[in-house]
C-alpha cells in the first residue's frame, strides 16, 4: 500500500541534496514540486532526458509524407482533370500545404505527446491532500517520495533532518 | 499593489547597466507576484470594464446581424460587383490574420532568441492572436457565395466524386490559417497550465478550484512534468516560428500566383510578413498600454517593453516602405504598361486618399520613433499604434480593391462602393475581438506569473554570482 | 383548377383532346362555365396593375414584385401550353423528329412591324416556342435575327399579358364577344358606316388589306386610319415628289462599293436593315472591292460608328450638304440633270470628295436618305441615284402595298372626324395610339366622344385605359395570319402555340366586321390563299411547303427604275428650311422600337449600342453643347417645345452635332408594368404632328441639384493605348498591317508544354471579325435567350453586375466631336491555359478534352477568385438570387438545356455547350462521326446579321473559323498573357477617302 511523503523546502539546493540523499538511502521514486523549473533537479532525481523531440520528429514526418501523398493521390492518381494546362502533379504548387500539415501534425503530437507522458488530465492527485502543498505552485519547493507504507516513518525523520518543514504523509488510497 | 521602487534602484542598475530601463520593475517575490498579476482575475468585475463589455458585445450583435443577413440574401449585401469581386471580405480577412501575428512571433521568435523582455507580454500577445485569427476565420467562411457547401474545400471524399484543387492558393489559405490557429491555441494553453494550477491552489471558493483545476488538467509543478513541459515548450516555439512567417507568406499568395498587375509580384511573402509584423505589434501596443495602466502592470509591462516595441515598429514600419518603393520601382523597371498604370492609378486614381491615408500611416508615422522620447512617451506609442493599424488595413484595400477595380480591359472598369453590412461587418469583428480580449482579461491572469517568476530569478543568477551547487548542476 | 395541371406539355403533333379539362372550344380557346370561373382570372388580371410602380425598378423590389404578379398569374391560370390544333410544319428536313419529347423544332413563321416582315424560325421545344431565330430562306432575314425580335419571344410569356375581353367594363366570352361584334357592326350597316371608323398600324398583309377592303364595301362609309408613330411619310412624299406616284425603295448593297447615307441608320433601323447589314459587312474586308461609307447624321448611330468618313451636322442641314452633294455632281462631275437642284450650292471640301467618289462608282455607287429626312432630301437622293445610273443595279423601286403612309395626317383625319362628335364606333387595333399620338392630337379627350371604343390590346396600357371594349389580342407566335416583307415576298405567319391565355388577332376581329368570325384565322387565312393561288388541288401541297419554307414563292414585288422627274425635286430642294431660334430637337428610334417593347426586361437592361446606357433613355447633346449649356451628363432639364414640356436627363454625347437635341423615343410610360412605367422619358410627348422627326426652337434649361443616375454598363471609353479592339486604315494595312500584329498572335514562352488537341475530333474555336460588326447587340439578346441569362434590374446594373455573358464593348479614338468608334464583342474567350481555372479551390471551373472551359455550377461555391484573376472579365456572379419570383408564364420560356443559375454561383459564356451536344447527339445517331461545318452554330453567331462571329472545329482545316485563326489579320486579345485563348479576332479595316483623310 503506497504512501506519499512530502515536506517543504525552502530552496532549491536544500531541495536537491535531500532529493540526492534519500536516493543513496534507495528511494527511487521521488518527485519534486515547484512553481518554476529548478535547474539541476534532474540529475538530483535521475530523471532521463524527455522523449518529447521524438514524438515531434515523428509527428512532423508523418504530416508531411502524409499531406504530399495526399495532395498527389487525389490530383493526379485518382481523380486527374485538365486545369488550366498545369501538369497534374505540379510538386511546386504542392510545397505550402506538405509544410502546414507537416508543422500541424507535428504540433498535435507535442502537446498531446506531452499530456499523455505527463499522465495528464488528471486533475485530482493525493499529493493535493498534503496540508500546505498549495504553496507548490506558488513559491514554495517541495519533495515528495512515494513509498510503502511502512517505510513512512523512516523516510519522515529523514526528511526533518535534511532541513524539510510540514512533512506530512498521505496516502495513495485515500477515499 | 506593494512594490516600493526606490528599494529596488540599486539592484536594478546592477542587473543591467545596458539597459536604462529594466524589464521588471523590482524583486517582488513570488508571492507578491502572484497577488498582483491574479488580482484581476479575484478582484470583484468592474464598471469599466462592465461597460466596455457591453459595448463590444452590442457590436457582436452587429457583426453577426450583418453576417445573417449576408447569408440570407446573398454576397449582393456587400458592395462587390464584377470587377471588384473581392473587397471588405478579403481586405478585413488579411489585416486581422496580419494582426494575428505579433503574439505568435513574440512569444516564439524572442523565445528562441532568449529575448528577456518578451517574458511579461507574451500570453498577451499570444491571446491576441488568438482572437485576431478567430476574426480573420470568420471571413473565408462569409464571403462565399454558397457559405453552405464551404466544406468542400476540404479533402474528403465526396459525392461528386471530384477532390479540391491543390493549385489553388485559396486551398493552401484554408491549411495555413487552420493550422496556425490550432498551433496557436494549443501554444497558448500549454503555456498557461502553470497559471491554470497556480489559480487553482489560490482560489477561495470550491467552485473555482474546480473549475481551474479541470482546466490545469492536474498540473502540480511535478519536475517530471517540467522536464517535458520545458523542451516540448521550445519545440512548439521552434514550430510556430516558421510557421508565422508560412501563413503569411501563403496569404500573400493569393494575390502573387494570380495574374493581376497590383497582384502579380515576387516581393509579396516577405512585404507581407513585415507587415504583419507591423500591424501585429501595432495592436499589442494598442491593447496593452490601456490594460497595463487599468490592472498597474507597470513595473511588469516596463516602459522598457514599450519601447521595444516602439523599436520594431521603426524596424518593420521602413521594411513595410521599402515594399512599397520596390513594387513602383519594378512597376516602373518593368515596362509593362498593364503594371505601370496600376501604380499610377493608385496615387492618381479615384482611391488615392486611401493610398495616401495609408502612406501617412504606414511609412511617416513610425519615422517618429527615431526619438527615445517620442519612444517612451506613452501617448505618441499609443496614436501611433493605432494610426498604424489604420495604415495597414488602407494597405490591404489598396493591393486588392485598388487593382482590382481597373485592370486588363478598360470596358470592365467599375468602382466600388462598400454598403452598410460591409461597414457593419468591419466595425463588428473589432466589436468582436474586444468582445473576447475583455474575457480574457477577466478569468485568465494576462501576464504570465510562472515566466516572471522564472525571469526574476534569472535576473538574481545575472545579479549574484551562482551557487556552487547549481554550478555543479549546470 | 391548378395551373400546374394546365401545364401538361403534350407531344407535338398531337391535338389536345377535344373534352379537356379546361374545356376548350373549336378553335382550341378555354371557355369557362361560369363567371365566378372567368372572374378569377379578371381579379388576377387587375392585381396585376402596376401599384407603386414608382418605386421600382429597384432590383430587389422589382423582383419582390414579379414575385406577386408571379402568383396572380398562376391565378388567372395559365391556359395549357400546347401546340396549335391546326396543322404546322416544321422548317427541319426530318418532321418525324417532332415527335421525339424533348426534342428542339424549328418552325417558320414572320413577324411584322410597322406593316414590314421579317421571316423567323422559332424553336419550339414541346409545344413551348423558346428561342426566335432568323429564316435562311427569307429575303429579309437570310438566317439573322436583331435584337428585336429576339425579345419577343419574352413578350409572349408576358404575365401581363391581357386574358379574356371586356366590353362596357362587363366580361365577356369569346362566343359572345363575337356576337355582340357582329351586332355592333349591324347597327352601322344601315348609314353605311358613317359613324364607325378604324384606327389601325401600317400592315403589308395581303390578309388584312383583302379583310380592309371587304369591310370598306359593307361599310361604303367607314373609313380606315393608319397610324404609326415612327412615321415614313416623308419617305412615301419624297418618292412621290420625285417620281410622281408612291414607289417603296429598295437597296442593294452588295452592288454598292460607295455609300453616301443621309441621316441614315440603315444597319440598324429600318425594314431591311438585317439584310442591309448582311450586304454591307460582306464587303468591309480588305480588297479591290472593299466600299466606302460616307454618313451624314447628328447624333452617333451605329451606321454612323461603322462610316468610314462621318460628317456631324444638324439634321436640317443634311439638306444643304445633299445639295452640295449634287452641285459637286453636277458641276466637276458633268451630272447636268442635277445642276437644277443643287441651285446656288457651293460644294465643301467634303460634298466634292462625296461627289467624286461616287462619280467614280457609277451604277455601283448609293445615297441613301433616311426616314427622318424631308421629302426634298429623299428626292434629291433619288434624282442622284437616277443621274449616277444607280437606279436599277443597287437601288430599285416597287409599289408600296398601300397608297397612303400610316402616319400623323391620316390620324388627324379621323381627329377631326371624333372631335366633331360623328364617330359612334372606334375599333383600334394599332398599337396604344394615346401614348403614340403627337402631343397636339389628344386622342385621350377624343376618344371619350366615342361611345364605343375597341381595342385590340396586349397588355394594360394607356389606350386601354380609355377604351370601352378591351380585347385581348393573341400574340403573333400564337395565330395564323400573313404578313409581307418589304420586298414584297409573303410569309404565312403560322402559330407555334395555342393562345396561352384567351385572345384574338387583328384577322380576326376584322372579320368579325364581316360575321366571318367564326371561321377562326386558319380558315380565313387558307381561304383567302386558295383563292389568290388559284391552284385548286394542288393548294394542299403548295400550303405545305410555305409553312415549311416560311416564304410564299414568287410573291417579291419586281422591282423598276422609273424616271425621275427633275424639275419637281428642284422646286422642293429649293425651298430653304425653316430657319428657328433654339436648339434643335431631333427625335431618334432606340431599342424599345416605338414603345411596343418598353415592358421587355431584356431591352430596358440591354445597353444603347453607342452610349452603353441601360434602363434609361436621355436628352442627348455634343459636349461643346453641354458646355453652352452649363449641363453634364446626369443634369436634369426641362425641354420646352412649342409650349410643350417635357423633363429629361442629360447625356453628354460623343460624335454629337451642336446645337442639337437627340431625343429617343418609345420610352417614360405611364401606364405601363412594374418594368417599365416612369423609366427614362417621354419625348413623344414634345412631338408635333407637322414635324415628326426634326423641330427647331427647342428650349433646355436645367433645375434641380439632384442629378439622375444614369447606369452604363461600360463606364470607360478609353483604350488607354492598349492592343484591345484594333482598327487600321486600308493604306495603312496594306504597307504593314500584318507585321504590326506579329507581338499579337503565335505561340509564347510558357513553363507548361500545351495540352495535346490532335488527337480530338473536335476542337471548339470562335472568330470575331471586327470589321463586320457594327455594334448593334443582336447577339447580346440572342445569347440572353438562348441562356436563360437574368435580368438584373438598373440598381444591380448601376452596381456593375449585369449578367450579359456576351457584352459588346466600344471604345471610342480620336476627337470626342467625332470620335473613331471599334466595337468589338465579348465572351469567354475560352483560353487553352486558363487563368480562372487553377485558382479555383474546388475544381469547379476545369478544362474538357475539346478544349471548353467549363463551369460546373454545382460545384461553384463562389470564391469569386475565378473572375479576379480572368484577364477579360468576362465571368458572372449571382451576387443574389435574380432567377427568383418568376411567373408560372415566364418559366415556360426557360431553354429546358440550360441550367437556370441560382444565388452564389459563377457564370459565363460556354461556347453555347449544349448546342455543341445536341449536334454531337444528332451525328451520333446519324452514324456519322463529323458536325459539318456551319451545321452547328452559337447563338450569337446564328442571330449576327453581318456574320461577324464565326464558331466550329478548329481540329477541321477547312472550317471558316480555322480559316480566320489563319487570316492575317487574326490577333489574340491579351495575347502576352499566353492564355492562348480560343477566340481570335480579326483587326477592323477603315477605308477612308485618301482625298479626305490628307
Amino acid at each position: 500500500m503506497a504512501t506519499y511523503v512530502l515536506a517543504q523546502f525552502q530552496d532549491e539546493h536544500a531541495l536537491c541534496e535531500a532529493a540526492r540523499r534519500l536516493r543513496e538511502l534507495g528511494h527511487t521514486d521521488l518527485d519534486a514540486h515547484s512553481p518554476v523549473p529548478l535547474h539541476g533537479i534532474d540529475e538530483a532525481l535521475g530523471l532521463r532526458k524527455s522523449a518529447v523531440p521524438l514524438i515531434a520528429l515523428v509527428g512532423g514526418v508523418l504530416g508531411a509524407s502524409g499531406g504530399y501523398l495526399m495532395q498527389f493521390w487525389m490530383n493526379a492518381l485518382d481523380y486527374p482533370i485538365n486545369v488550366a494546362n498545369r501538369p497534374l502533379h505540379g510538386p511546386p504548387s504542392n510545397i505550402p500545404i506538405t509544410f502546414e500539415s507537416g508543422v500541424l501534425i507535428s504540433v498535435l503530437f507535442i502537446v498531446f505527446g506531452l499530456f499523455a507522458l505527463c499522465g495528464f488530465p488528471r486533475p485530482y492527485h493525493p499529493a493535493f491532500d498534503a496540508p500546505g502543498f498549495e504553496s507548490a505552485t506558488v513559491d514554495a519547493l517541495w519533495l515528495s517520495v512515494r513509498t510503502d507504507r511502512t517505510r513512512a516513518e523512516g523516510i519522515t525523520h529523514e526528511l526533518e533532518r535534511l532541513g524539510g518543514t510540514k512533512v506530512s504523509t498521505v496516502p495513495e488510497d485515500e477515499r | 499593489m506593494s512594490v516600493d521602487t526606490k528599494r529596488h534602484a540599486a539592484v536594478v542598475n546592477r542587473v543591467d547597466p545596458l539597459e536604462p530601463v529594466p524589464v521588471l520593475v523590482g524583486r517582488p517575490d513570488d508571492r507578491e507576484l502572484n497577488q498582483t498579476l491574479f488580482a484581476p482575475v479575484w478582484a470583484k468585475t468592474r464598471k469599466g470594464w462592465l461597460v466596455l463589455f457591453a459595448l463590444a458585445l452590442a457590436l457582436t450583435g452587429l457583426l453577426f446581424t450583418a453576417i445573417g443577413y449576408t447569408f440570407a440574401v446573398g454576397i449582393g449585401a456587400w458592395g462587390n460587383n464584377i470587377p471588384v469581386a473581392w473587397a471588405y471580405g478579403i481586405v478585413n480577412f488579411v489585416w486581422w490574420i496580419g494582426i494575428g501575428h505579433a503574439g505568435t512571433l513574440i512569444s516564439a521568435i524572442l523565445l528562441l532568441f532568449q529575448q528577456k523582455w518578451r517574458t511579461s507580454i507574451n500570453r498577451f500577445a499570444e491571446a491576441m492572436t488568438l482572437f485576431a485569427v478567430i476574426q480573420a476565420l470568420l471571413f473565408p467562411l462569409i464571403h462565399l457565395g454558397r457559405p453552405w457547401f464551404a466544406f468542400w474545400l476540404f479533402p474528403y471524399p465526396s459525392t461528386l466524386g471530384v477532390w479540391p484543387n491543390f493549385k489553388s492558393p485559396l486551398l493552401w489559405d484554408v491549411f495555413a490559417v487552420s493550422t496556425y490557429f490550432t498551433a496557436s491555441l494549443l501554444f497558448w494553453y500549454v503555456g498557461l497550465l502553470p497559471d491554470l494550477a497556480a489559480l487553482r491552489d489560490s482560489s477561495k471558493s470550491h467552485a473555482k478550484r474546480v473549475v481551474y483545476g479541470i482546466f490545469s488538467l492536474g498540473w502540480r509543478g511535478s519536475a517530471r512534468h517540467w522536464r517535458h513541459y520545458r523542451i516540448a515548450y521550445l519545440l512548439l516555439a521552434g514550430l510556430c516560428t516558421p510557421l508565422v512567417l508560412s501563413v503569411h507568406t501563403i496569404v500573400s499568395f493569393d494575390f502573387a500566383v494570380s495574374q493581376l498587375p497590383g497582384w502579380h509580384t515576387t516581393i509579396f511573402p516577405p512585404y507581407f510578413v513585415a507587415g504583419a509584423i507591423f500591424s501585429g505589434f501595432a495592436m499589442v501596443l494598442t491593447l496593452i498600454i490601456p490594460a497595463r495602466k487599468a490592472f498597474g502592470f507597470e513595473h511588469v509591462i516596463t516602459e522598457k517593453h514599450l519601447e521595444n516595441m516602439a523599436k520594431v515598429l521603426l524596424a518593420t514600419g521602413l521594411m513595410v516602405a521599402y515594399g512599397y518603393l520596390s513594387e513602383h520601382f519594378i512597376a516602373w523597371y518593368s515596362g509593362n504598361k498593364y503594371e505601370q498604370f496600376v501604380f499610377w492609378n493608385r496615387a492618381n486614381g479615384p482611391y488615392a486618399p486611401v493610398y495616401l491615408l495609408m502612406l501617412f500611416c504606414n511609412v511617416l508615422v513610425p519615422q517618429i520613433f527615431w526619438s527615445g522620447r517620442a519612444r517612451r512617451s506613452i501617448w505618441v506609442l499609443w496614436i501611433a499604434s493605432i494610426l498604424v493599424n489604420v495604415g495597414m488595413w488602407c494597405e490591404r484595400f489598396v493591393i486588392i480593391v485598388t487593382s482590382l477595380h481597373r485592370d486588363f480591359l478598360p470596358s470592365s472598369w467599375a468602382i466600388f462602393k462598400p454598403t452598410v453590412v460591409d461597414w457593419s461587418i468591419l466595425i463588428g469583428t473589432i466589436g468582436f475581438f474586444g468582445l473576447l480580449f475583455l474575457l480574457f482579461l477577466r478569468f485568465v491572469p494576462s501576464v504570465s506569473a510562472s515566466e516572471v517568476k522564472e525571469l526574476r530569478r534569472e535576473l538574481e543568477h545575472e545579479a549574484a554570482p551562482p551557487h556552487p551547487v547549481e554550478r555543479a548542476a549546470r | 383548377m391548378s395551373s400546374v395541371k394546365r401545364i401538361g406539355l403534350p407531344v407535338v403533333g398531337q391535338d389536345g383532346p377535344d373534352d379537356a379539362p379546361d374545356c376548350r372550344g373549336a378553335d382550341g380557346r378555354r371557355h369557362w362555365r361560369s363567371l365566378e370561373e372567368w372572374s378569377e382570372g379578371a381579379a388576377a388580371a387587375k392585381a396585376e396593375f402596376p401599384r407603386g410602380a414608382a418605386f421600382l425598378p429597384e432590383a430587389l423590389t422589382r423582383r419582390g414584385f414579379l414575385q406577386m404578379l408571379g402568383a396572380s398569374a398562376a391565378l388567372a391560370g395559365v391556359a395549357a401550353c400546347r401546340p396549335p390544333r391546326q396543322e404546322i410544319h416544321a422548317y427541319v428536313r426530318h418532321p418525324e423528329q417532332a415527335l421525339f419529347p424533348g426534342n428542339p423544332v424549328p418552325y417558320a413563321t414572320a413577324l411584322a412591324r410597322h406593316g414590314h416582315a421579317v421571316g423567323l424560325l422559332v424553336t419550339t421545344v414541346d409545344g413551348r416556342p423558346i428561342k426566335v431565330e432568323g429564316n435562311p430562306d427569307h429575303p429579309e432575314s437570310l438566317g439573322a435575327s436583331g435584337r428585336l425580335e429576339q425579345a419577343t419571344i419574352l413578350d409572349l410569356y408576358d404575365p401581363r399579358r391581357i386574358e379574356g375581353f371586356t366590353a362596357r367594363k362587363q366580361p365577356k366570352a369569346y362566343r359572345t364577344l363575337l356576337r355582340e361584334l357582329a351586332t355592333v357592326a349591324a347597327t352601322h350597316e344601315k348609314d353605311g358606316g358613317a359613324r364607325l371608323r378604324f384606327l389601325t398600324g401600317a400592315t403589308g398583309s395581303p390578309l388584312l388589306l383583302d379583310l380592309r377592303r371587304r369591310i370598306s364595301e359593307r361599310f361604303p362609309r367607314a373609313r380606315f386610319h393608319a397610324y404609326e408613330s415612327l412615321t415614313e411619310e416623308a419617305t412615301a412624299d419624297g418618292a412621290r415628289l420625285a417620281f410622281g406616284r408612291a414607289l417603296d425603295t429598295r437597296l442593294h448593297l452588295d452592288g454598292a462599293r460607295i455609300v453616301l447615307a443621309l441621316d441614315a441608320d440603315f444597319l440598324s433601323d429600318g425594314p431591311s436593315a438585317l439584310r442591309l447589314a448582311r450586304e454591307f459587312a460582306a464587303h468591309r474586308t480588305p480588297g479591290p472591292d472593299m466600299s466606302r461609307l460616307y454618313v451624314a447624321e447628328a447624333h452617333l448611330s451605329t451606321t454612323g460608328a461603322a462610316a468610314d468618313h462621318r460628317f456631324r451636322m444638324k439634321p436640317s442641314e443634311v439638306l444643304g450638304f445633299a445639295r452640295q452633294v449634287a452641285a459637286a455632281l453636277a458641276s466637276s462631275q458633268g451630272l447636268g440633270d442635277l445642276a437644277r437642284i443643287a441651285g446656288d450650292a457651293k460644294p465643301t471640301r467634303e460634298a466634292s470628295a462625296v461627289a467624286e467618289d461616287l462619280a467614280r462608282h457609277r451604277g455601283a455607287s448609293l445615297v441613301i436618305a433616311g426616314p427622318r429626312q424631308p421629302a426634298a432630301v429623299h428626292a434629291i437622293a433619288h434624282a442622284m441615284n437616277a443621274a449616277l445610273g444607280n437606279a436599277g443595279k443597287t437601288v430599285d423601286y416597287a409599289a408600296p402595298p398601300t397608297e397612303e403612309p400610316a402616319g400623323p395626317r391620316q390620324l388627324a383625319a379621323l381627329a377631326k372626324d371624333l372631335a366633331a362628335g360623328a364617330v359612334e364606333t372606334l375599333v383600334i387595333t394599332a398599337w396604344n395610339p394615346v401614348y403614340t399620338a403627337p402631343a397636339d392630337v389628344d386622342l385621350e379627350a377624343l376618344l371619350t366622344k366615342v361611345p364605343d371604343v375597341l381595342y385590340l390590346a396586349y397588355r394594360p396600357d394607356e389606350t386601354s385605359a380609355r377604351a370601352t371594349w378591351v380585347i385581348g389580342e393573341s400574340h403573333p407566335f400564337e395565330t395564323w395570319g400573313d404578313a409581307r416583307a418589304h420586298d414584297g415576298t409573303v410569309s404565312i405567319v403560322q402559330p407555334l402555340v395555342q393562345p396561352l391565355l384567351e385572345s384574338i388577332s387583328e384577322v380576326e376581329l376584322l372579320a368579325a366586321f364581316l360575321g366571318e368570325a367564326e371561321k377562326g384565322a386558319y380558315q380565313l387565312v387558307q381561304d383567302f390563299w386558295r383563292a389568290r393561288s388559284g391552284a385548286g388541288a394542288a393548294f394542299a401541297a403548295r400550303w405545305g411547303t410555305w409553312l415549311a419554307k416560311g416564304v410564299v414563292e414568287g410573291t417579291a414585288a419586281k422591282g423598276e427604275a422609273p424616271t425621275v422627274r427633275f424639275a419637281d425635286v428642284a422646286g422642293a430642294a429649293g425651298q430653304p428650311p425653316p430657319k428657328a431660334e433654339g436648339l434643335e430637337a431631333s427625335f431618334v428610334v432606340d431599342k424599345l422600337d416605338d414603345g411596343r417593347f418598353a415592358e421587355n426586361a431584356w431591352l430596358l437592361e440591354l445597353p444603347d449600342p453607342i452610349t452603353t446606357i441601360s434602363w434609361d433613355n436621355a436628352a442627348m447633346v455634343s459636349p461643346r453643347t453641354a458646355q453652352e449649356l452649363g449641363v453634364e451628363t446626369g443634369t436634369r432639364v426641362e425641354l420646352r417645345l412649342r409650349g410643350r414640356k417635357v423633363d429629361a436627363p442629360v447625356f453628354v454625347a460623343p460624335g454629337h452635332a451642336d446645337g442639337v437635341v437627340t431625343l429617343p423615343l418609345g420610352w417614360g410610360r405611364e401606364a405601363a408594368g412594374p418594368t417599365a412605367t416612369n423609366v427614362g422619358f417621354d419625348a413623344g410627348a414634345l412631338r408635333g404632328s407637322q414635324a415628326a422627326w426634326i423641330e427647331p426652337g427647342l428650349a433646355l434649361a436645367p433645375f434641380g441639384k439632384r442629378k439622375h443616375k444614369l447606369v452604363q454598363t461600360q463606364e470607360h471609353f478609353s483604350m488607354e493605348g492598349r492592343d484591345l479592339a484594333l482598327s487600321f486604315d486600308a493604306r495603312a494595312w496594306e504597307e504593314e498591317g500584318p507585321k504590326r500584329l506579329e507581338h499579337l498572335r503565335g505561340a509564347v514562352n510558357a513553363m507548361y508544354s500545351p495540352f495535346g488537341y490532335d488527337k480530338q475530333a473536335f476542337k471548339w474555336g470562335m472568330g470575331i471579325d471586327l470589321a463586320k460588326c457594327t455594334g448593334c447587340n443582336g447577339c447580346v439578346v440572342a445569347c440572353q435567350a438562348e441562356n436563360n441569362i437574368a435580368v438584373v434590374g438598373k440598381a444591380q446594373v448601376a452596381r456593375s453586375r449585369e449578367m450579359h455573358w456576351l457584352r459588346v464593348d466600344r471604345y471610342f479614338s480620336g476627337p470626342p466631336e467625332n470620335p473613331e468608334v471599334v466595337s468589338q464583342p465579348l465572351m469567354c474567350v475560352h483560353c487553352e491555359a486558363a487563368p480562372c481555372e487553377y485558382v479555383c479551390p474546388v475544381n469547379a471551373t476545369v478544362h474538357s478534352d475539346e478544349g471548353l472551359n467549363e463551369m460546373v455550377y454545382n460545384r461553384c461555391v463562389g470564391t469569386r477568385y475565378c473572375s479576379n484573376n480572368c484577364p477579360y472579365k468576362v465571368r458572372r456572379f449571382n451576387f443574389l438570387e435574380y432567377q427568383k419570383g418568376k411567373a408560372p408564364l415566364e418559366k415556360l420560356r426557360m431553354n429546358p438545356d440550360v441550367t437556370v443559375r441560382y444565388r452564389g454561383v459563377m457564370e459565363k459564356c460556354t461556347y453555347c455547350v449544349q448546342r455543341i451536344e445536341r449536334a454531337r447527339i444528332a451525328v451520333r445517331a446519324s452514324g456519322q462521326n463529323k458536325i459539318p461545318d456551319g451545321e452547328l452554330q452559337t447563338a450569337c453567331q446564328q442571330a449576327c446579321p453581318s456574320q461577324a462571329i464565326v464558331f466550329g472545329n478548329l481540329a477541321d482545316p477547312e472550317s471558316r473559323v480555322s480559316k480566320m485563326h489563319q487570316d492575317e489579320r487574326r490577333y489574340d486579345l491579351l495575347h502576352f498573357l499566353g492564355t492562348r485563348p480560343r477566340t481570335a479576332y480579326l483587326v477592323r479595316i477603315r477605308n477612308p477617302n485618301p482625298a479626305l483623310s490628307a
